[in-house]
């Protein structure tokens, strides 16, 4: 990555990061305060390993660079239905034991190829009865996958610098030929 | 201390209050201070200043802790204003929360309220229509509730002199049923709205016409005085808007007043009754709770306005008794807090176009997209329901991100995104009919924290609903379909009344005392200096928007009750 560009998305980073972890890092617990759930540090780090596995640093930021593992936590934590936190934090614990039993290795441990295949199986599953995957572990890698990509969307180095949003000024063109946009 | 009594009294006498701050109230207190009346306008809510108490209006997606959605624990806490539309992380402080404003449901009613000044009209649809002949002489015509007093010849100019200084974007589009106003250029249609109003009008004789909103596309010189810019195609405008760029009473109607030098603004002011003087015959003024004190304070004035919103003006008038009316102010018909009635949202369509796909749109439509006027038992009665629906109709495309996948190039290609095709969707807004089993009373025991009994609802859709619903299904599939629109999904919802926040009536107009409480003025038939100019005053419900409706019946009413006073009528 140019030196340049690297500074200017650390810049990015610093400037849009809306969750920042407190400062005291108590041993063992999340760096996140969180009402509802009670989450360790290795299960912040395994979500954290699973978010930079769907949105990987490239030559532009990844998930972790975003703290998006973050965001996934402050939204099950705020957001989601008591039944499904619990469906979340059961299938966290499913999700390393399968891991363990199918790659004798923990998900962190994992090569990306490895990491990427275990994801992408989980979500190939459609069945609603797979036999694979328990209900709580779809529940909790949908949460992941589903607020991994909806903080990346919504960030604001996204926002910015991939699919711009303009706040103002507006305008309103009812007649686009499709052409223009795509050259836009 | 007779001398400080009567200072005091002095103080909290003025010529005209005005209740409530909102929609039509803020355009009461334009009215009156404009004509020189040193006017109280109450609000029992919070002051809401234009521009500086707009807290979230200026923020970026990415700015809001959960991206705008609500947290669990506040949607659980509040059902009922969870249910609209609006009640997200970004306006969420301008909704009245389901604990601290209760009120009884002999019937279910999703009440959406705005306790602050402004009240709804910062979280308005803002969708205007004027009304028609062919609702103002819908009751006499197809016998249901009391004949209007007025016709539309008798209110044109008043949606003129409204729609001037409101700033409406519209085209003349020469439509009897929607009678064409002072228009700003309209938001236009987009390619597939345009060709799906083609179709349906040559093969129907039914419009798709832009839809007529509140938005400063060009504002003129009124608006600019007023502090006003053009609308910047934002569409946040429940955030409320730094550039004032549809009407509120934030940013139009109010400062316009308190520029005036005549207004005084009271919020946290809540009316517990209209003071009624048995030997004088008239109102006297206004009791209100301090809504932070508790305290109880006297307000006097020669003429009051009541702009509460539609239910709470007839609280108001409920808890407004006296020995003259113990039923009641004004209530000598016993029709008072009977015959209200809403509007039927509860069905909508969406559908795919696989044509026009050279174009797409860019931008924002503040409008909304395209409005179907009412065609049903328009010129004579057709079907086997009373009345009919106006329609919602827009066509949109978007940058459709594909969610399946992870890692590297799954991550690149949300950015990239693929044009979706066209969707369309629409939503019917019906006219409900009012009836006498229709009410709100007060209960008999409760009362809330400042004193005030509870308000009970009880409205309901009957079969002519039920009816007409299926009759929207039915011509919108039907319509959908000859355009060769595909994967059509018709959907019923089972809302219950109110979400659509069009509540109406309950303190009629109409010409005879005996079966209603105003006259063709917004005057109360047996108390002159009062009137009622919200949606509580409205004889039946149109399928069109209120909200325009209720600003022009305003401002004639003002303009009348000002020149009665200096006839020394009132």
């Amino acid at each position: 990555m140019h030196r340049r560009i690297a500074i200017k998305n650390l810049a990015l980073i610093i400037g849009g990061a809306a969750l920042l972890p407190s400062c005291v890092h108590e041993n063992g617990k999340a760096s996140v305060k969180l009402t509802n759930l009670n989450i360790s540090a290795d299960q912040e780090k395994l979500i954290g390993d699973m978010a930079e596995t769907i949105i990987p640093k490239t030559s532009t930021p990844g998930a972790k660079d975003l703290q998006l593992h973050l965001f996934v936590l402050k939204m099950v934590d705020d957001c989601a239905t008591k039944k499904d936190q619990q469906a979340f934090m059961t299938g966290i614990g499913q999700f390393n034991d399968y891991v363990r039993k199918r790659y004798s290795n923990s998900f962190s441990d994992c090569t990306v190829k490895q990491r990427e295949q275990i994801l992408l199986n989980i979500e190939k599953d459609k069945d609603p009865k797979s036999s694979t995957y328990s209900a709580e572990l779809k529940t909790f890698y949908g949460a992941v996958k589903g607020q991994t990509v909806n903080g990346y969307t919504t960030s604001k180095y996204f926002m910015t610098k991939q699919v711009v949003y303009e706040l103002v000024p507006g305008r309103y063109n009812a007649f686009y030929p499709v052409k223009q946009k795509q050259t836009a | 201390m007779a001398n400080l009594n009567t200072d005091s009294i002095k103080d909290r006498t003025f010529d005209a209050i005005v209740i409530g701050s909102g929609m039509s109230g803020g355009w009461a207190a334009k009215e009156l201070t404009g004509k020189g009346l040193k006017t109280l306008m109450l609000e029992r809510g919070r002051d809401v200043k234009h521009i500086k108490d707009y807290p979230t209006t200026n923020m970026y997606p990415w700015e809001f802790e959960h991206r705008g959605e609500m947290p669990m624990a506040v949607q659980e806490a509040n059902p009922i204003v969870n249910r609209c539309y609006a009640f997200h992380e970004d306006a969420a402080h301008f909704f009245v929360k389901d604990k601290e404003h209760p009120y009884i449901q002999d019937k279910p009613f999703d009440w959406i309220r705005g306790y602050q000044v402004g009240g709804k009209s910062l979280l308005w649809a803002r969708q205007t229509q004027r009304w028609s002949d062919f609702d103002f002489e819908g009751p006499a015509r197809d016998g249901f509730a009391v004949d209007w007093p007025i016709r539309y010849q008798d209110i044109a100019p008043w949606y003129s002199y409204v729609e001037k200084f409101a700033g409406i974007s519209g085209n003349k589009d020469g439509l009897a049923e929607l009678p064409d106003g002072e228009f700003l250029p309209a938001f236009p249609l987009n390619s597939v709205e345009q060709y799906f109003s083609k179709h349906v009008k040559s093969k129907y004789g039914r419009h798709v016409i832009s839809a007529r909103c509140a938005h400063l596309s060009k504002p003129n010189q009124i608006h600019l005085d007023q502090g006003r810019a053009q609308c910047q195609e934002r569409i946040l405008c429940q955030r409320g808007c730094p550039f004032g760029g549809y009407f509120s009473a934030n940013a139009s109607t109010i400062p316009w007043a308190l520029k005036s030098g005549n207004l005084t603004l009271r919020p946290h002011s809540v009316v517990e009754s209209i003071i009624y003087d048995d030997k004088k015959g008239k109102a006297t003024g206004v009791r209100v709770v301090d809504a932070n004190t508790k305290e109880t304070i006297e307000y006097y004035a020669k003429i009051i306005f009541v702009n509460a919103a539609a239910m709470n003006t007839n609280l108001v008038l409920l808890n407004s008794t006296s020995h003259r009316f113990p039923n009641g102010l004004g209530n000598d018909s016993g029709v008072l807090g009977k015959y209200v009635a809403f509007h039927n949202y509860s069905a909508h369509i969406s559908a795919q176009y696989d044509g026009m796909l050279e174009w797409t749109t860019d931008g924002r439509n503040p409008a909304g997209g395209g409005y179907i006027p009412r065609f049903r038992n328009l010129h004579k009665q057709e079907t086997d329901f009373l009345r009919g629906y106006a329609s919602g109709f827009s066509a949109y495309r978007w940058k459709q991100q594909n969610w399946d996948g992870v890692g590297s190039d799954f991550k690149d290609n949300l950015a990239k995104g693929e044009l979706s095709p066209w969707h369309v969707g629409s939503h019917m807004m019906g006219e409900t009919i009012p009836k006498e089993a229709s009410y709100v009373k007060l209960d008999d025991k409760l009362k809330d924290e400042w004193g005030v009994p509870l308000l009970k609802i009880s409205m309901d859709y009957d079969d002519n609903d039920a009816k007409m619903k299926k009759d929207y299904i039915e011509q919108l599939t039907e319509m959908f379909t000859s355009a060769g629109f595909t994967n059509i999904k018709a959907e019923s919802d089972n809302r219950a009344p109110g979400l659509d926040i069009h509540e109406m009536g309950g303190a009629r107009m109409g010409n005879d005392p005996k079966t209603s409480v105003l006259n063709k003025w917004n005057q109360m038939h047996a108390v002159n200096n009062v009137f009622v100019t919200d949606g509580a005053s409205m004889t039946s419900t149109s399928c069109q928007n209120p909200s325009l409706t209720y600003m022009a019946f305003t401002a004639c009413s003002a303009d009348y009750a000002v020149s009665e006073m200096k006839k020394g009528n009132i």
